[in-house]
């Protein structure tokens, strides 16, 4: 089974954000299906956990809420991203939760960018913030964002349509994530277990005991 | 089992009155915490080691000589000793003339620190922190271990023909702890050497805790040295006593609102069910206390954070006589109740030296028989 997860960073109710992420969740599970693959998909919504998000920054640990949707992302095997723009990049909210997301969480990740804003000036919100981020979380971001404007989802159906471009968005994502198979999520706490016992090993002597009575 | 207090050694504004201690009244304060700590019948102090403001603990080992020579039962520790940025040689020195000034009243708490600069401060890289750990802590051993040493590493100017003086009292070197909050690399170095594995515990969720134990148990029978339950653990505690539960909150709360650590972000409430720190009445404290045993298992040494976030040493002194007076008798006998006799107790110096005299009767023994 394959498992899409979809964040979302949109703040208001309804929320355009959370519109434009169920278009492209619907699209990329269609596009899968029609592959012959049988996929699921949950949101990870970003504004309930907004206080989470925060204490996490402050505390450095997560609380369960904000734990489970680490690993609900972790178990992914493509993420959909979608935020809001604002003032040139990303909104803070969605930022801070990939700042508070375990290391390494995204290694290898397929995934497929988005934002909505309120005009089109601001589409390149994708290639100048999202995608340099997540190509610094070692995810393997798809050629092909899709941003939407306010007036996109007022827009005739035609060729640059919002339609088409979420349609040709949804078909590279999942061409790409075809490619990559599938995926094992990392292990840090064991990776660097293994690490420690490989350096240990290579010391001269061997462990000691002494201490501990029969 | 043992109980003792660990502090940080932080200079932060009493947030109820706006005050700063000065680093003299702290370093002060904290001498006559250690010796309340005695008087009131726990058995550990250990003090941080920073090399920065706000802290004032730079040199443990001079305090705790200090302390040592006001106190006659007190253990004196450390939390931690910065294994990576402080030269093996210089550990070896300082606590082999700690142990002999206080007749064997030492152990060491290794640590790797958590301020990225010290490490270039001391000419170290952070990045490479755990293969500074391991080489350094086999030198400290060695050094510990051996009359004469050769050696030569990465990370430090090589021995030829070097001799630690003094040498450890009565040839055995202090025990020691390797503590960490989350690092499961320092569990595997504790367990692969069957020395003492500290987890911090407190400030964080008890399930890293529980992981972490887990671990360190589990590579410490698979090294050789006991089974999982005999492997030697100490926790962090972080409390606040007042006789009555709802003075304890309301005390507190401001100390909690502003601490450095964790304030201004999850509340009092929030911050005590998510991590073991405990606000509250010396039964409500007991019955916290007695629960870690349930996710560690029966564990050997427990430590408490009392003086941090700007408490007034009055205060401080207030907490200690009723973790002394109320609390930790009762842990005493609730641990000593549950506990399986092949569980062993937190290893002493006389115990290590007592272990050793065996070992070397035994060894002689087989001499014997070998002629």
């Amino acid at each position: 089974m394959t498992q899409i997860v979809v964040v979302t960073g949109g703040l208001r109710q309804p929320s355009s954000t959370r519109l434009l992420a169920d278009r492209i969740d619907a699209a990329v599970r269609a596009e899968l299906g029609r592959s012959g693959l049988p996929v699921t998909s949950s949101f990870v919504e970003l504004r309930p956990l907004g206080r989470a998000i925060m204490d996490a920054m402050l505390t450095g640990f997560a609380v369960p809420e904000l734990e489970f949707a680490f690993e609900t992302v972790a178990a992914a095997d493509g993420v959909i991203a979608v935020t809001p723009a604002f003032n040139a990049s990303y909104s803070g909210l969605f930022k801070s939760f990939f700042d508070v997301l375990p290391a390494e969480t995204l290694a290898d990740m397929p995934i497929l960018i988005a934002a909505s804003g309120g005009t089109d000036r601001h589409s390149l919100v994708l290639e100048h913030a999202l995608r340099p981020m997540f190509s610094y979380l070692h995810a393997i971001v798809s050629p092909t964002g899709v941003y939407a404007a306010t007036d996109d989802f007022g827009g005739q159906a035609r060729a640059s349509g919002l339609a088409v471009r979420i349609q040709k968005a949804a078909a590279d994502f999942v061409r790409l994530m075809t490619a990559c198979g599938t995926r094992t999520p990392r292990d840090t706490f064991n990776e660097e277990l293994d690490e420690m016992t490989r350096l240990l090993a290579d010391r001269q002597p061997g462990p000691s005991s002494g201490h501990v009575e029969d | 089992m043992q109980f003792g207090i660990f502090t940080v050694g932080d200079v932060t504004p009493d947030p109820t009155t706006g005050r700063t201690p000065t680093e003299a009244e702290r370093i002060k304060a904290t001498v006559a915490i250690a010796k309340k700590v005695e008087e009131v019948g726990l058995d550990v102090f250990a003090t941080g080691e920073h090399h920065n403001p706000p802290f004032v603990p730079s040199s443990p080992t001079t305090l705790l000589g200090y302390v040592a020579a006001q106190t006659e039962r007190l253990i004196l520790s450390t939390s931690t000793t910065l294994i990576t940025t402080n030269d093996p040689v210089k550990i070896a020195e300082d606590f082999d003339v700690l142990q002999h000034l206080s007749d064997g009243r030492v152990d060491v708490m290794l640590g790797r620190g958590n301020t990225g600069p010290v490490y270039p401060w001391f000419g170290q890289d952070i990045r490479e922190a755990v293969p500074l750990t391991v080489e350094r802590y086999e030198l400290l051993r060695r050094l510990w271990r051996e009359p004469v040493v050769d050696w030569e590493g990465r990370f430090r100017t090589p021995l030829q023909g070097f001799t630690v003086t003094p040498r450890p009292l009565d040839d055995v070197p202090p025990f020691v702890w390797h503590a960490s909050i989350r690092t499961p690399e320092i569990a595997e170095l504790a367990a692969y050497y069957g020395d003492g594995f500290f987890a911090n515990h407190i400030f964080w969720p008890a399930s890293h805790t529980q992981r972490m134990v887990a671990v360190y148990r589990s590579r410490f029978e698979h090294y050789g040295h006991g089974t999982a339950a005999q492997a030697i653990v100490g926790l962090g505690g972080q409390v606040f006593i007042r006789p009555r539960s709802q003075d304890a909150v309301a005390e507190f709360r401001p100390y909690f609102d502003n601490a450095p650590v964790y304030g201004h972000g999850p509340s009092l409430e929030e911050f005590m069910a998510q991590t073991p720190l405990t606000v509250g009445s010396p039964e409500e404290v007991i019955e916290r206390t007695l629960g870690f045993r349930e996710y560690v298992g029966d564990y050997q040494r427990q430590l408490f954070l009392v003086d941090h976030a700007g408490l007034p040493l009055k205060t401080v002194l207030e907490q200690l006589e009723l973790l002394g007076g109320e609390v930790v008798p009762v842990l005493r006998k609730e641990f000593e109740a549950g506990r399986p006799a092949d569980v062993p107790e937190a290893p002493t110096h006389e115990s290590l030296v007592a272990a050793v005299r065996r070992e070397q009767a035994a060894g002689s023994d087989d001499a014997g028989q070998d002629s």
